[in-house]
């Protein structure tokens, strides 16, 4: 009968769509401000009476929680805001991830998605790309990632960067150890201007960086990173170390340094236990902030579990504002969640 | 370490506790901290405030009239919110109906909330004896729903709107406050409009004993009126207590009720 809430009520019913406000007062006088109240709306008068008592809370500053049937129940108050102290860059739909596709030259012992020369490639494609980046443009989104597997195994994928730049800043994440014969070539024929790549490396020196990554691939990745210099692009390194290589952190900025990497472009990011990952940090819907994520499968809460049913969301990529709202609206649904339970439980 | 100011009010609603809460932490910042107890009704309060229990009470403009009597002037108010100089009582009837002034009332029924409230009982029988209409010559219906609580909680006056929508009462005294809760007829088209508005009289305000000196009363004046609407931290709690501005009291606002507690022979306590 009463929904949510640190405190509810339910009030006595009126006999009119008019008496239904009355009561609504009166429930909400007596619950604490964040408590729900519930009335029962006229037989007769149900859709009336639901009228005014949505236009009594929109004025009043309270909420309509649910409508079940005969009765509505409203929150007294409003919800807090669930985007109250995010960055404005951590709104959903700020910036949108894409995975180009899942294939890779590498098959490091953390990747979050699974990739490997064996995964399949599940290419989003140029089509789906270009409408992706129209519609982000559309709807307000900043800036596009795209990442894989290793992006640069695809002919296309100067095409589909420049399709993206076209409409928005984008970043494009690479292990770096490709820029040499036709994919330099479809290196050069991005747009530098619009275009950061992010390189992954996860050491000052080889040894840590081979162990997860393969040999030979750092020395290749620092080779990269100079040749995007060379070719007028803003580069940017993320480092995936666990927690107990922290101590290894000043070293690696020093050494990144070195490399012509500006420290805001130096990302280091925690390993998470996801994909052939054996540790790592637990990352799930309700603990992570989401990052709009489109595969060729659906869309995903965030690019750390796009191989992961758990954070898929809908299959329905297009149009894409919807699926961007559809995220918001579960974050918010979580947030709120978690409120409430913090209420249910003030003293745990 | 400055001992904390007691400050009494009465708990006529769960907000009450985060507002009080709320100043509670305002004030822990000042040089004039306060804590509070809660009491369930007015009449308690007042008695605490007198016997000493209490440095200041928040009362009701009823609650500081009893005072007054009971002290023979002595207490002191000492702030009000701004939404309490200028407070109203309204009297509403069914849309269409016609009414145009007090004298409309004649020989109809009016809906009084408690007994206690000045906004919805006391204040309205002396605005009818104002306007020449005695006992005989409107039929009162009281409903005393909240007594105690000197109308704060509204309840009463939202059963004296009851009343007129399920034709037991032709019209309603109602406080200002509720019939903007109420959207002052506009969200509610068909439903209510308001035939007549008092003047202006004092509602709510902090009362002091004469053993509270000024030199003590004085910096928590000052910290209570330095809180700021604009303020973030501060905001929520004069949200919740429904003002934007402390003030000094205005006592002249209390003449009206004054007049009415002697008129209609209300005890000075309870």
């Amino acid at each position: 009968m009463v929904i949510g809430g640190p405190v509810a009520q339910r009030a006595t019913s009126a006999s009119s769509a008019y008496g239904v406000v009355l009561d609504l007062i009166e429930g909400l006088g007596r619950v604490p401000k964040g408590g729900t109240t519930t009335v029962d709306l006229p037989g007769a008068g149900h859709d009336r009476g639901l009228e005014l008592v949505g236009a009594w809370c929109a004025s009043n500053g309270h909420e309509i929680v649910s409508v079940d049937g005969p009765s509505v129940t409203v929150r007294h108050g409003r919800s807090p805001d669930p985007f109250a102290g995010l960055d404005p860059r951590q709104r959903p739909g700020f910036r949108v991830w894409v995975y180009t596709n899942f294939d890779c030259n590498l098959a490091c012992d953390y990747c979050c998605v699974r990739s490997s020369p064996k995964a399949e490639r599940r290419a989003i494609g140029a089509d789906r790309l270009h409408q992706i980046a129209r519609e982000a443009a559309e709807a307000d989104v900043h800036e596009l990632i795209l990442t894989g597997g290793e992006p640069f195994l695809l002919n296309d994928i100067d095409e589909l960067a420049n399709s993206c730049t076209a409409h928005l800043p984008t970043t494009l994440l690479t292990n770096g150890m490709l820029f040499r014969g036709g994919r330099l070539e479809r290196l050069r024929r991005m747009d530098a201007s619009r275009l950061t790549l992010q390189v992954s490396v996860d050491s000052a020196t080889a040894d840590i960086h081979d162990s997860h990554r393969g040999t030979g691939s750092w020395a290749k990745a620092i080779a990269g990173i100079r040749v995007a210099h060379e070719e007028g692009f803003r580069v940017k390194v993320a480092a995936t170390l666990p927690a107990d290589h922290k101590h290894e952190l000043e070293p690696f900025h020093e050494f990144l340094d070195t490399l012509g990497i500006a420290r805001d472009d130096q990302v280091i990011r925690a390993l998470a236990h996801r994909g052939v990952a054996e540790s790592g940090i637990e990352l799930t819907v309700e603990s992570l902030i989401p990052e709009v994520t489109i595969t060729a499968d659906g869309v995903y809460w965030h690019p750390v579990a796009a191989d992961h049913a758990d954070q898929f969301v809908t299959r329905d990529i297009f149009p894409l504002a919807d699926a961007i709202a559809e995220v918001t609206r579960r974050f918010v649904a979580h947030r709120r969640a978690a409120d409430q339970v913090a209420g249910w439980f003030p003293c745990a | 370490m400055t001992e904390p100011f007691l400050v009494g009010a009465v708990a006529y609603s769960p907000n009450v506790v985060p507002i009080w809460e709320g100043m509670r932490d305002y004030f822990a910042e000042t040089s004039t901290p306060i804590d509070f107890v809660l009491y369930s009704h007015y009449g308690r309060q007042v008695d605490a405030l007198i016997s000493g229990a209490l440095d200041l009470a928040w009362n009701t403009n009823l609650a500081w009239v009893r005072s007054v009597a009971q002290t023979d002037g002595a207490c002191r108010a000492l702030a009000s919110r701004d939404t309490d100089l200028t407070f109203t009582s309204v009297f509403v009837a069914r849309a269409g109906t016609g009414f145009s002034s007090l004298e409309s009332l004649r020989g109809r029924r009016l809906a009084l909330g408690s007994r206690d409230s000045a906004q919805a009982a006391i204040l309205p029988v002396h605005y009818l004896r104002e306007a020449g209409l005695g006992d005989r010559d409107v039929h009162l219906t009281r409903i005393d729903s909240d007594v105690g609580k000197h109308g704060d909680t509204g309840r009463s006056e939202l059963d004296a709107l009851r009343a007129v929508l399920d034709d037991r009462a032709d019209a309603a005294a109602i406080g200002i406050n509720t019939w903007q809760a109420i959207g002052r007829g506009e969200l509610l088209p068909g439903a209510f409009e308001s035939f007549w508005t008092s003047p202006d009289y004092s509602h709510c305000t902090f009362t002091a004993m004469p053993s509270l000196s000024t030199e003590k009363s004085d910096p928590w004046v000052a910290n209570l009126l330095a809180m700021d609407w604009e303020n973030p931290a501060h905001r929520p709690i004069m949200e919740m207590e429904g003002l934007q501005a402390w003030v000094p009291p205005n006592l002249e606002g209390y003449a009206s009720l004054t007049a009415a507690v002697r008129e209609q022979g209300l005890t000075p306590r309870w």
